[in-house]
């Protein structure tokens, strides 16, 4: 790829296109709006930083899932983990009717779910939710398919296991 | 909820807070002039300050030391002599040490794969470790340079006693801890009371994840 102008071009075209990818990766990793900002812009100077290095090879949202989640780990373990939990919140805890759907409430458990899994599995998660193919998973994260259904099952079983114990405490 | 029912309650939250989203839109040419700050500006103060005055005490050390050993070699206190010239030696091996692991960092490409990427982090940053027992080794050399033959040769058996025990204390200390600040002690007491300020949690956070990588690579084998 040219430096220059048409890097920069390519970059605005780039973040406008795929945007939500940074915003994803940036909200499983920081539960604080300062701090997802933050790392919005620290993947964005390493997105630009890595443009000329692009390989054509790869998809443009594999490679920046790489990007986004190699800057997001490495912010995660600057920041405090007092940040990092988000807990659920007295009234959403208070709330009965569970099976009818607090759509908010079910959100945050997930939420907390994420928030409370290691710096890969979280990755894991984050790419499994996004529907992204165990191939493609694998490609992101460097792992062979088999490792990845491997790891996401775990990961599953206990996030089936969580929703379904707080269906029962309710 | 089923598998299918947590990931559209995942993407509609995504999509609706996509759309609200106020993403700075900062130009392409903002990046990269944040981007095109040299090294030492993107450090926090405090390691610039630590950076700068390494320099400085290197420089310093250069200059007194340089015309000793060129021209008064001869009549020089050659416990001093040596003691500083060693402290010098180690002062600038930790701050080349430093220097090369923030360039290392700074060319890192995020693009490759996330273990391979995070593995080679944080084998940078490990060296964070060997500046540690770099400067380590310099304890027994403040006990050392204000020897002189006058002191050696007068001396009473008490001072010699108590220097000879500060010294052999020092050097002991010095070697047990070259030796043993290692990645596989990180889990001791004393090495987490010793590497417990700000500025090496990240490194602590970085061995716990390379347990992460071990574990996913257990599974890959």
């Amino acid at each position: 790829m040219k430096s220059g102008n048409n890097n920069n071009e390519q970059l605005e075209h780039l973040l406008e296109t795929h945007k939500g990818i940074l915003f994803k990766v940036a909200r499983a990793y920081c539960a604080r709006e300062e701090d997802r900002q933050d790392l919005i812009q620290e993947m964005m100077i390493q997105v630009w930083h890595a443009l000329p290095r692009y390989d054509v090879q790869y998809k443009m949202s594999t490679w920046l899932y790489r990007i986004a989640l190699n800057v997001a780990i490495s912010y995660y373990r600057k920041q405090s983990r007092k940040t990092i939990h988000i807990p659920l919140d007295d009234q959403a805890e208070q709330v009965t009717d569970y099976e009818s759907g607090s759509r908010e409430q079910q959100l945050r458990l997930l939420e907390q779910f994420i928030a409370e899994l290691n710096e890969l599995d979280k990755a894991l998660i984050l790419l499994y939710l996004e529907d992204k193919s165990h191939a493609e998973i694998g490609d992101i994260m460097g792992l062979s398919i088999s490792n990845v259904g491997t790891r996401v099952g775990r990961i599953k079983d206990r996030l089936k296991k969580r929703f379904s114990q707080k269906n029962n405490d309710l | 909820m089923n598998e299918e029912e947590i990931k559209l309650l995942w993407k509609n939250t995504n999509k609706q807070l996509e759309e609200s989203l106020q993403l700075q839109q900062q130009k392409a040419q903002d990046i990269a002039q944040i981007k095109a700050g040299n090294l030492l500006a993107s450090m926090r103060p405090a390691k610039q300050f630590a950076v700068i005055a390494g320099l400085l005490w290197v420089v310093a050390g250069a200059i007194l030391l340089t015309p000793i050993y060129l021209y008064g070699f001869a009549t020089a206190n050659k416990y001093f002599l040596f003691s500083a010239s060693l402290q010098v030696l180690l002062t600038a091996i930790a701050l080349v040490l430093y220097l090369y692991q923030l360039s290392a960092i700074s060319h890192i490409d995020w693009g490759t794969p996330v273990l391979q990427t995070q593995r080679r982090l944080i084998r940078i940053r490990s060296a964070s470790l060997w500046i540690a027992r770099m400067l380590c080794l310099q304890l027994p050399l403040w006990t050392t340079f204000y020897w002189n033959r006058e002191m050696l040769t007068n001396g009473s058996y008490g001072l010699w006693a108590l220097q000879a025990f500060v010294t052999m204390g020092c050097t002991v200390l010095a070697l047990w801890l070259f030796t043993h600040i290692r990645y596989k002690n990180r889990h001791q007491k004393w090495f987490r009371l010793l590497f417990s300020g700000k500025e090496w949690t990240p490194l602590m956070r970085a061995m716990g994840l390379l347990e992460q990588i071990q574990q996913y690579q257990e599974t890959e084998e």
